[in-house]
């Protein structure tokens, strides 16, 4: 009989806010933060096998399609540090109102956004 | 385990369509999850329409007029009325909340009714909090205190008082934790935000002696550190309290002591 009895929707039909909505992007952008991460690092360790793999490494980020990587990459790490910033604070005990919470989530989404930009830019003149 | 999806026998289908007979302009739609367990049927949406020129502010008016005007079949619980019993607890427009604080001129569009999220449902919008209370006993809720009964108060100074604000309004209403995504993957292991916050507020009353073994009772991977700041309990406390506060508070208290 209890095996019977269904299970209420839950994520289907529950409202997002900001809160939830960074949560869940911090988890992805973690994810992605270590996949990138890995594979920077076999890329520097390939630079032991001469130049060949650097070119064509070169050639795919010079790409649009490898510039629009770079740039969500830049930007899933922006996300990543300011909203991990946001967790340190909690972890401090302060910013757990709710006003609080809100406007520090929105700090993090448009700080990302310009984190991107100053990063792309910044790395522009470097390079 | 993370489990998007309904399970079979849950998916919710569309239901039936109460046309309003009553001749009213002022109609709203109103969606409500029902499921009857003598039908072995699944879940469904029934639709009403309802003349809002004769319904009184509150989501729960409206539910006590379906059930005494359109269909008298629907279930629900519900007692004081006032936001104090926490009953009524159900979630309507995609957010937690009590049906009897919650005005239904703050939804837009159509009111959408369900049960509480990721409850087992016994019928319509009753869902099943037997496990939440399991786990609010496991907390042992009660103070603990070795003193001789003397015949007088056992007092406490005003700042230790102070301390239990925003905690001992909590009514229980279960509104938090059915909000946390986190509790819905790990119901049964994780306490939720509900009976930590209970949890809590047993471990900072000054008068309570055994602060330290409720605390190493607490800390557990899965019961307490199931909590990622989510902050969908805050956001849902139709009591205006803060559930990741004190979450927050306990893990800081394990950090620092």
């Amino acid at each position: 009989m209890d095996n019977n009895k269904p299970l209420s929707p839950h994520i289907q039909i529950y409202s997002w806010n900001i809160s939830s909505l960074i949560s869940i992007s911090h988890r992805i952008t973690g994810v992605i933060n270590i996949v990138v991460l890995t594979i920077i690092c076999f890329w520097i360790a390939s630079f032991l096998f001469g130049n060949s793999i650097y070119v064509i490494v070169q050639n795919i980020l010079n790409s649009f399609f490898g510039k629009f990587l770079v740039i969500g990459i830049t930007w899933s790490f922006s996300f990543q540090i300011l909203s991990e910033i946001r967790h340190l604070f909690w972890d401090l005990g302060y910013g757990f109102e709710l006003k609080t919470s809100n406007i520090s989530g929105a700090i993090v989404i448009f700080g990302s956004f310009i984190m991107t930009v100053l990063i792309y830019i910044l790395g522009r003149q470097l390079i | 385990m993370v489990q998007i999806n309904l399970p079979k026998n849950s998916k919710v289908q569309k239901g039936e369509y109460y046309k309003d007979k009553t001749g009213s302009k002022n109609i709203r739609k109103v969606n409500i999850y029902r499921w009857d367990p003598s039908s072995g049927k699944n879940p469904r949406i029934d639709t009403y329409e309802v003349d809002m020129d004769n319904c009184p502010s509150k989501v729960l008016d409206l539910l006590n007029k379906i059930k005494n005007e359109i269909d008298p079949s629907i279930a629900y619980r519900r007692s004081c009325a006032h936001g104090v019993c926490g009953s009524c607890a159900m979630n309507m427009d995609g957010k937690n909340g009590l049906a009897c604080t919650k005005p239904h001129s703050e939804i837009k569009g159509d009111i959408n009714i369900y049960p509480l999220p990721h409850l087992k449902v016994e019928k319509d919008l009753i869902g099943d909090l037997s496990t939440l209370y399991k786990q609010y006993h496991s907390v042992e809720p009660w103070l603990k205190n070795s003193k001789k009964d003397d015949g007088k108060e056992n007092l406490q100074s005003i700042a230790d008082r102070a301390k239990l604000d925003g905690l001992y309004e909590c009514i229980m209403c279960a509104c938090c934790s059915t909000s946390c995504p986190s509790y819905w993957w790990n119901g049964d292991k994780y306490l939720g935000p509900a009976v930590l916050l209970q949890a809590y507020r047993w471990i900072i009353d000054s008068r309570d002696e055994e602060r330290k073994e409720r605390l190493e009772k607490v800390a557990d991977e899965l019961k307490l550190y199931r909590c990622h700041t989510i902050m969908n309990c805050t956001n849902a406390c139709p009591k205006g309290l803060n559930p990741a506060k004190a979450i927050a508070s306990i893990k800081k208290m394990l950090a620092t002591t």
